[in-house]
Order: structure tokens, then C-alpha cells, then sequence
């Protein structure tokens, strides 16, 4: 099996330096390894109806929280908005 | 069948559940608030942050899998679709992949006269992401305003059973007033409540299926079919071209009227979907799946069945009432009073009424009219006691004010006049005007009638019982 | 006679009721302590000490005026610093949330606040608890109070070392494979993983969202029975937290193993295990048994593919749930870039340490297209053969008996740039996660180097009781907590 680490990095929105490729992909490769010995099991997950989610009230509750305070620890903000680079349209 | 191709549309529609709160948090559910007012923690996906299930959304998204003819899977799961974007805080979008809510149903709609049926593959229940706000002025920066962040979302995905954009659009229309039937989505397209994607693709009969294309940003249905056409048009041009069809995503660029292509297969994403471990496994009672199946009202396709087989409508107008919820609403107790044929009901109906919602934007429940009050004048016209043009006159009236409509009739002075002598009077005073158009109808010249009664009506300021004019007018030539 | 710091919270907590001592003297004794000996153990953070000993007066002011405080009212506890605190920086140890103050708090943290605990502060970890022995944190690695030239285990090695250095009378930890046993046991004190549900999670900055739990790290088995009391309970704002009847884990402790059938699983005495601890392990099973326990052998013969589905399992989940991290709304953002996904990118690269992104990669690897059945598909079936072996062997015993770890602390930087050599330290650990239940670990003696060693007692879904009682038997014929020297 082998991992291609500059797709998956990609995918994973990561950057790996060059001279780090390598280690990373003998290292992930090592771990696949180790995963690759599990045994086949020949069986389908089905779901778990015992343990049922409660679901929650449809109830709104408003003011509990400040813009400001929500957005204290945003990294840039304009006009009450979070700012990212331009995105292609 | 367009220019000897066959043409196959698919459509994935995402309607916003009108629930109070959102999907996965108690945030307010709410269009159009200052940017960035309506979040919490949850929404915004702060670390640490856990979604809870709001019942609302399940108990709607099971309304709508009935009315859609659906098997309710009462057990299901929410799966994680993974994507990096500044609209989607925690970078996945909690929805449903492997299980969804609601699968293998159908819709019948009625295309020309014609009813078809559309397979519906399933209903999902997921989160609406931000927006992003773009201008000149953000100095090559977007803004991201996330209040929609967590707003419910049900996405319908139809069998690719569509043939032309005018059935696409059908069936849009009676998703919509289905919704509205429920009460489960505002249905507001400006304010984007129903969105969709259409796949298309075309193919020669008797060939296998065409490759498809996904056209994204549809925010209207006259968008829908636009862009379908569209992209009809497109696909045949290549083919007839030599060329051959991509699989790819594009995005309809309505005020262009033109698509572009967005991604291809090749840079498809991969979504990694997996489920959701935040939340558990949705398990909601038989008893409950069928209290909410007991809790759908007639719905619109039912009723234009009913109106153009027990009450003789024809099916257009029988259609137009029907997809409006309050028209139906107003039509139905109309006819639940059992007293006049439906017709005279209908034509006021999609005559005036709707002349007046349309001019002035407002809705029926901004106007005063109502069955009691309708029905009350649809009688004074059935027994004569106005006409049809007094009749006009009081319903302009009293679709702006609360006013006792048999006191209008009073008030404007618009009672029908059928006192025999007082319309002899008048019949003789215009024969005796109008020789020349007597001399005409003797000579044959049968329109003149019509002209002569008309000099009476003129003559009577219109109070003067039409029918019994006409009468009059005709014995009296004979006898001349 | 003992420092106030060096007591354990159940004294502490009598001698504050009979008004002994104040609260704001304990707190000032442990901050003392944290003065005199964190520059070597290097356990936090983010010290919290005006805030703690503000609460510390109030308390006090309560206590005179004759109000009913909860057992741990103006206990100090540590928090590990993925627990979020209001007004607190929770940093993960990453550089990634280095600033990064949460606007609300965890549910475990009202708790505390409720029952009156005093937070000294944010405890050092793993980066995002990725890890074995606290060197993955950003700032600094945190030495073992028995030994400050080894790791004192992970991932929440800052919270193990502060209750083992008197730092704080109590912490709080997270375990998704073991973060809060494994350090328990390097630094020789008692940490309880509960049963998944038992302990709301909202709050805690997600690893592996169906492994992790928060659950106390203490001196001895009654203070963590008493800080889990605080914490436990059905939450509504975290859809995976139990709804069921907790009763008072301390009240309710004994010391009675009559009877008691404890299961012994060959496959956590095999291959890799050090004879030291193999030995002193067993022989606190023969302890037990003196005291009237049943010792059973038993087999689990899945154990041996855990380690390989938790990490396939636990990395799936953290790929998502680390994918938050973008520089948008909070935590670190880069300085230049020149689009989104260069953003994206240069922040996540550099706000991010080696093991998260080895992490995060081999979670993006195994949902990817056209693996996902392969690794995390079987990985799931494999998690619930793993269950499924369990629940056989509890129909018959009460509690399993095990390794919390294989070896006693190594040295710092011995296993850093070997991850499988680290990961298999978790081998003892894991299978408790990957079935939802809870374990308990507590000292049993020492190595050859006066290392700690740790006896792991698994039970069955929300027999946390039934471990603590178990625990405390074996603790009140053993030597327990030993203070290091410092």
C-alpha cells in the first residue's frame, strides 16, 4: 500500500515540507502496516436501537451570547463579520 | 423530445424547515437579522461545542417523507460530510449519508392535463451553512456572516424521471405548495428557502443515458427552467458537434442566463463521509411516524382531483386554487356551505381576488374577504338582486373593508331594478331614440339587439335587471 | 505532620467543614507549591490564582455564615487544558489555540463551579491530547514528579504530575486511550476514566468524539470517587451523555471484596509486558484474593487488534473534528498569504504540531474514497467484537484485572520520533475506550528504579461503584500515593 501524503496532506487542508515527506510516509506507512493485519470480518454494522438519541425541544433562546464576546477571539473582523480572503465566486 | 433527443432531469431541492430554533442548537431560526446575531458556540463551532437534535425537524422531515409517499426509515443516523469552507465553521456538514430519514417515495403531478409520477429517492435532514459577502469595497476580502449556520435543512432528491423543464418545473411548484401545505417551510425565494441543483443529460431514444451535469446556484424556478434549457441546449450543440459530454459541477449564472463549469470529476471532492459520533442513533416510535402521517392535511394534488371531478373545474383553475394554501382554505368552506355551484365561486376567486392579491402583494389574510362574506354576495347575484357589474363594485368594497355587504348594496344604490313598468318606460323612451337601429334589427341585423339593451342599461344607470331588459326589449320589437 | 498541599482532598474537605482551615489557606498552600516546585515538573499552563483565591474568600464567607457547601467546596483542582473555562485561555498546549479564550464553559467546569471547587489553573498536555508523555505540547514537556528526567505519561501528563507533585489536590483529565490511566500510573496516582456518557463532554475540545471522557486524577481512590460524584450526570447539551441515576460514589465506598469475581485476561500479560510489572500487578490480585476476591482467568482474544482500531478510529474522528481549525473564527491565523486556501494551509501547517498532522493525515487516509471500508468500516466491526468479548466475560466476573501500562515512565525524548513505539504504550489502555467502559488506575508498588506502577481494574458500563470499591480494597492494603521528593 502506498500512501500518496501529498493528496491526502491536500485534502487535509496541511503543507508538508519537502525534506518531511519522507518521515511522514514511513511513518503512516508503518501504522498501515499495523493496521493491515486486522483480521476480515464478514459482517454489516447495523444501528444501535437500544441507545436512542433524546432529542432536544425545538425552543429558541436568544440573547445568550454577545457578538462581540463571540467574536473576541476571531483573528480579523469588518463590520460585525468575520474576514477570510476573497473567495472565487 | 428536443431536436430528436431525449432529455433526463434529476432535481436535488433544499427546502429551510420554519422550525423556531435551529437544527443542532437553540439559536433563533430567523431571516434577515443583523449579520452575526443569531450564533452560539454550537453554530459557530467553537472548540468543545456539541450539536443536539432539534425533534421538530424530524417530526417535519417525516411529514414531508408521507406526503411524499416515502418509507419512514424510524431508525437512522446523521453522517459528517467533510469540506474546507470560510461558511462552514466546524469544516463538516452534519447530514445524512448511508441512512436517510426518509427514502423510495413519489410525487404525482399534473403536467398539461396529464399526470405523471416522479420517484423520489429519498429525504434527508442536514444544516444550512453562512454566507459569504462579497464587494469591491472588502479589499480582496470576503466576509462571513453566519447566522443561517444550523438552519434545518431537508434535502429531496428525485428519480432522474424528468423530461423537459416544464416538468421540472411542475414538480417544483407542487413541492413548494406541498411545504406550504405543511406548514414545514416558509417558502420565501427570495430569501432563498428553496434552493435546488438539477442533473441533466440527454441521449437519442433508444440509447443508453447521457452523462450528467450538475448545474448548482438555481434560486427560482423560472431559474430552473432557464438554466435546464439552458444546459439542454448545450449538451445537444456538443453532441451534434462531435463532442462528448464531461461529468462535472456548474453553476447557473442567472442573470447571464448562462452556466460555467465549476469542477470537473477529476477534482471531485472527497467528502469522507463517516458518522456523525456526536450524536446518537435517531429512533423515533411507529406510534409517532403514524400520529404525524394522521396529522397531514389533503394535499394539493389531492385537491385538484377533487375539484375537477365532484365540482366540475376545469383542471388550470382547479390547480391554481389548490397550490395556494389560503385560496383552497377560502375555497373549500366556500364550498363546504353547499349552497352555490362552485363556478360562481371560483370565478371571483381567480377573477378579482387574485387580480387584487397580485396588484397590491398583499395576501388573502390582508384582505377582508371570506367565505361568509362571499358567499353572501355570490347569492345576491344568483338571485338577481344585483348584476355582476354591482356585484364588482361591493367586491372591491369588501376586500378592504370590514363592511355588511347586503348594507352596500343600499349604500351604493345598487339593487337591480325588475319592476316590469319602470323597465317598459325605459324601452320605450330608447325604441323611440334609436329608429335607426330598429329599422336594422328588422332588417336583420341582429346585433343591434344587444346595442339597444345596452342604451337601456345606459338609460337605468345600470340598475336595471339585464336579463329582464333583454326581454322586454325583444318583445317589443317583435311587436313592431 | 503533612503540609496542607501534601493532604488529601477527603481530609481537606473534613478539616474545611470543622473549620481547621480556611480555604484561602489551602489555596495559598498549594500555590505555594506551585512556586516552589512547577519550575521542575513544569504542570501548567495557565495559573489561575487571583480568580482562585477570590473564590476561596467566598467560600470561606459561606462557610461562616453557616451555608451547605458540597464536599469539595474550596478543594483546589486543576483542569487539563482542553476543558474549556470561560474567561480562562484553554490552549490545548497547541500553538494553534495559543490565545484562544473560550466564551462559555464546559459543563464539567459548571459543575465545579457549582459545588465550589477552586480552579488553580490550566494543566500541560499532549498538543489536542495526541500523545503518550506530554512532549507533543507546544510550550514544554512536563517531567515526572518521581523522576524529572522522565515523561510522566499522556496525554494528560499535566494533570497526573500536579496531583503527584501537590500541585493540585485533584485534576481533572481526559482519556480517549488511555490519557488519563497511563499518566495515573507513570506518576503513581489513582485516575478514573468513567464509563462513556457518565461525564458530559460539552466542552471538551474534541480528539475522538466517541472515545473521550473526562474523569479525575487524585491522591487516592476517595477523592476521585468524590470529584466524579461532582462531575457525572446526564447532560442535555451532549446528545452521547447517559440518562441515568448517579448516586454518591464516595459515600457509598467500601472496602468489601468478598466474593468479588475478578477476571485476570492472559492477553494483557503476554508479549511486551515488563516482568516488574507483570509481577506486581499479580501480585495485587493475590492481594485481593486474600481479602476475599474471586480470581478467574480469563481470554479476550480481540485485544490484540485494539491498538490497530483505535487508531484508525480515533484519527478518523480527529481529522474532523481538528478541521475546525482554520484561522477564521479563532486560534492562530498565519501572517501572509495570498489566498483562501493558501490560508487554510500556512495556518493549519504551522499552528498544527508533527503528531496532530500525523494524525490528521492518517484519519483523512482511512475516510478517504476507496479506503473507508477497508480501515474504518472494519475498524468499527473490530470495535464491536472488541464490546462484544467484554460483555461475554462480564456475564461471568465483576471486574477485570490488568497492566495499566506495560513499562514504567521512560525518559524523555526516548520515543519521540518513533510513533508505533509510542503508541504501544496505550496497548493496555485502549480497549477500555473502544468499548465505552470505565477503568480505574491505582498505584501498586514500584519498580526496580522506584518507578510507580499501576494496576488497571476494568468493570462493566457504569459499575464505576463497583471499581472504586474494588480500588479502595486494594488501596487499603497497599502502600497507596507516595509523596515525591521534590
Amino acid at each position: 500500500m502506498n500512501i500518496d501524503i501529498k493528496h491526502i496532506a491536500k485534502l487535509s487542508r496541511l503543507r508538508i515540507e519537502e525534506d518531511k515527506i519522507k518521515e511522514f510516509e514511513t511513518q503512516m506507512q508503518n501504522i498501515v502496516n499495523m493496521v493491515e493485519k486486522l483480521p476480515d470480518i464478514d459482517e454489516k454494522m447495523i444501528l444501535d436501537e437500544s441507545n436512542p438519541m433524546i432529542l432536544r425541544k425545538d425552543e429558541a433562546v436568544t440573547d445568550k451570547y454577545s457578538r462581540q464576546e463571540l467574536m473576541a477571539n476571531a483573528p480579523q473582523v469588518k463590520a460585525g463579520c468575520l474576514v477570510v480572503p476573497k473567495t472565487v465566486e | 423530445m428536443i431536436k430528436g433527443y431525449e432529455v433526463v432531469i434529476g432535481l436535488e431541492t433544499h427546502a429551510e424547515l420554519n422550525t423556531d430554533s435551529k437544527i443542532y442548537c437553540d439559536c433563533k431560526n430567523q431571516f434577515g437579522l443583523e449579520v452575526n446575531s443569531q450564533v452560539c458556540p454550537i453554530c459557530m463551532g467553537m472548540p468543545g461545542a456539541l450539536p443536539t437534535l432539534n425533534e421538530n425537524v424530524v417530526d417535519y422531515a417525516i411529514k414531508m417523507g408521507h406526503a411524499l409517499n416515502c418509507n419512514i426509515n424510524r431508525v437512522c443516523k446523521q453522517d459528517r460530510k467533510n469540506y474546507f469552507y470560510p461558511d462552514l465553521p466546524k469544516a463538516y456538514q452534519i447530514s445524512q449519508a448511508e441512512v436517510p430519514l426518509c427514502e423510495n417515495g413519489y410525487l404525482d403531478v399534473m403536467v398539461d392535463e396529464e399526470e405523471r409520477r416522479i420517484g423520489i429517492t429519498r429525504i434527508h435532514i442536514e444544516e444550512d451553512a453562512g454566507k459569504l459577502l462579497h464587494s469591491d469595497k472588502f479589499d480582496g476580502c470576503s466576509l462571513v456572516d453566519l447566522n443561517r449556520c444550523g438552519v434545518p435543512l431537508i434535502e429531496i432528491v428525485s428519480e432522474p424521471d424528468m423530461r423537459s423543464s416544464a416538468e421540472a418545473k411542475a414538480y417544483l411548484e407542487t413541492l413548494k405548495s406541498i411545504l406550504q401545505y405543511l406548514d414545514i417551510c416558509d417558502c420565501k425565494m427570495q430569501e432563498g428557502s428553496i434552493r435546488c441543483d438539477v442533473n441533466v443529460s440527454v441521449h437519442k431514444p433508444g440509447e443508453p443515458m447521457g452523462t450528467r451535469s450538475e448545474m448548482k446556484n438555481v434560486n427560482s424556478f423560472s431559474a430552473a427552467v432557464r438554466g435546464i434549457d439552458y444546459e439542454v441546449n448545450r449538451q445537444i450543440e456538443i453532441l451534434e458537434n462531435g463532442g462528448t459530454i464531461e461529468q462535472e459541477t456548474r453553476r447557473w449564472d442567472d442573470v447571464k442566463g448562462v452556466s460555467v463549469s465549476m469542477r470537473s470529476k477529476e477534482d471531485a471532492q472527497d467528502y469522507r463521509y463517516f458518522p456523525e459520533p456526536d450524536l446518537l442513533t435517531i429512533v423515533v416510535d411507529q406510534e409517532r411516524v403514524d400520529k404525524l402521517k394522521s396529522e397531514i392535511p389533503e394535499l394539493p394534488n389531492a385537491k385538484i382531483l377533487r375539484y375537477v371531478k365532484d365540482w366540475k373545474l376545469p383542471q388550470k383553475e382547479a390547480t391554481f386554487i389548490a397550490e395556494s394554501v389560503e385560496l383552497a382554505a377560502l375555497f373549500d368552506s366556500c364550498l363546504a356551505k353547499n349552497k352555490y355551484p362552485a363556478k360562481s365561486y371560483s370565478v371571483w376567486i381567480l377573477g378579482d381576488l387574485v387580480k387584487y392579491m397580485n396588484e397590491t402583494g398583499k395576501k388573502l389574510s390582508d384582505t377582508k374577504i371570506n367565505a361568509d362574506n362571499l358567499t353572501e354576495l355570490v347569492g345576491l347575484i344568483e338571485s338577481k338582486t344585483i348584476s355582476n357589474a354591482g356585484g364588482k363594485k361591493i367586491f372591491a368594497v369588501i376586500l378592504e373593508e370590514d363592511k355588511n355587504v347586503k348594507k352596500l348594496v343600499d349604500d351604493l344604490g345598487l339593487a337591480q331594478v325588475s319592476d316590469t313598468a319602470f323597465l317598459e318606460k325605459i324601452a320605450d323612451e330608447v325604441l323611440a331614440a334609436n329608429e335607426k337601429s330598429v329599422a336594422d334589427f328588422k332588417n336583420g341585423k341582429t346585433n343591434a339587439l344587444g346595442f339597444l339593451v345596452g342604451q337601456c342599461m345606459k338609460a337605468s344607470k345600470g340598475k336595471a335587471n339585464p336579463g329582464m331588459m333583454k326581454e322586454i326589449i325583444s318583445k317589443k320589437l317583435d311587436n313592431i | 505532620m503533612l503540609e496542607l498541599f501534601e493532604r488529601n482532598a477527603c481530609e481537606l474537605s473534613d478539616m474545611l467543614k470543622n473549620k481547621e482551615i480556611s480555604s484561602v489557606e489551602l489555596t495559598q498552600s498549594v500555590f505555594s507549591r506551585i512556586k516552589a516546585v512547577d519550575d521542575k515538573v513544569n504542570s501548567y499552563v495557565t495559573l489561575n490564582e487571583e480568580e482562585a483565591l477570590k473564590e476561596a474568600q467566598e467560600i470561606d464567607r459561606k462557610r461562616i455564615k453557616g451555608e451547605q457547601l458540597s464536599d469539595i467546596a474550596g478543594i483546589p483542582i486543576g483542569i487539563k487544558d482542553n476543558i474549556s473555562t470561560k474567561g480562562l485561555k484553554t490552549t490545548c498546549s497547541s500553538k494553534m489555540l495559543n490565545n484562544y479564550v473560550p466564551p462559555f464553559n464546559a459543563t464539567v467546569i459548571n459543575k465545579l463551579n457549582d459545588a465550589r471547587a477552586v480552579i488553580t489553573g490550566k494543566l500541560n498536555m499532549d498538543e489536542f491530547a495526541m500523545g503518550s508523555s506530554t512532549e507533543t505540547s507546544y510550550f514544554k514537556p512536563t517531567c515526572n514528579p518521581h523522576a524529572l528526567d522522565r515523561i510522566p505519561g499522556g496525554s494528560s501528563g499535566g494533570s497526573a504530575a500536579a496531583v503527584a507533585a501537590c500541585e493540585a489536590v485533584v485534576s481533572l483529565g481526559s482519556d480517549t486511550g488511555g490519557s488519563i490511566r497511563q499518566p495515573a500510573s507513570y506518576c503513581g496516582v489513582v485516575g478514573l476514566k468513567p464509563t462513556y456518557g457518565a461525564v458530559s463532554r460539552f466542552g471538551l475540545v474534541a480528539f475522538a468524539s466517541s472515545l473521550d471522557q473526562i474523569g479525575p486524577i487524585g491522591k487516592c481512590v476517595k477523592d476521585v470517587a468524590m470529584v466524579q460524584s461532582v462531575i457525572n450526570g446526564h447532560d442535555k447539551m451532549d446528545a452521547t451523555s447517559a440518562y441515568k441515576d448517579y448516586s454518591d460514589l464516595a459515600a457509598n465506598l467500601t472496602a468489601d471484596v468478598k466474593g468479588l469475581k475478578i477476571g485476570v485476561p492472559k492477553e494483557y500479560f503476554g508479549e511486551g509486558i515488563d516482568n516488574e510489572v507483570k509481577t506486581s500487578v499479580l501480585n495485587a490480585v493475590k492481594e485481593l484474593e486474600k481479602q476475599g476476591a474471586v480470581i478467574k482467568d480469563i481470554s479476550l482474544p480481540s485485544t490484540d487488534y485494539a491498538l490497530s482500531a483505535y487508531y484508525i478510529i480515533s484519527s478518523a474522528e480527529a481529522s474532523s473534528n481538528l478541521a475546525r481549525f482554520d484561522g477564521v473564527r479563532y486560534g492562530y491565523r498565519t501572517e501572509n498569504y495570498d489566498s483562501l486556501i493558501d490560508m487554510y494551509e500556512k495556518t493549519r501547517s504551522e499552528g498544527f504540531g508533527d503528531e496532530v498532522k500525523r494524525r490528521i493525515m492518517l484519519g483523512t487516509f482511512v475516510l478517504s474514497s476507496g479506503f473507508y471500508d477497508a480501515y474504518y468500516g472494519k475498524a468499527k466491526l473490530l470495535q464491536k467484537r472488541i464490546s462484544e468479548e467484554f460483555n461475554g466475560a462480564f456475564s461471568d466476573i465483576d471486574v477485570i484485572a490488568a497492566p495499566t501500562v506495560p513499562t514504567t515512565a521512560f525518559k524523555i525524548g526516548e520515543n519521540i520520533n518513533d510513533p508505533l513505539k509510542m503508541y504501544a504504550t496505550d496497548i493496555c489502555t485502549v480497549t477500555v475506550n473502544i468499548a465505552g467502559l470505565p477503568a480505574i488506575s491505582v498505584p501498586c508498588g514500584t519498580d526496580s528504579n522506584k518507578l510507580p506502577i499501576g494496576l488497571q481494574l476494568i468493570g462493566n458500563k457504569f459499575s464505576e461503584q463497583k471499581l472504586l470499591n474494588t480500588a479502595y480494597a486494594y488501596e487499603s492494603i497497599s502502600d497507596g500515593f507516595i509523596i515525591p521528593k521534590l
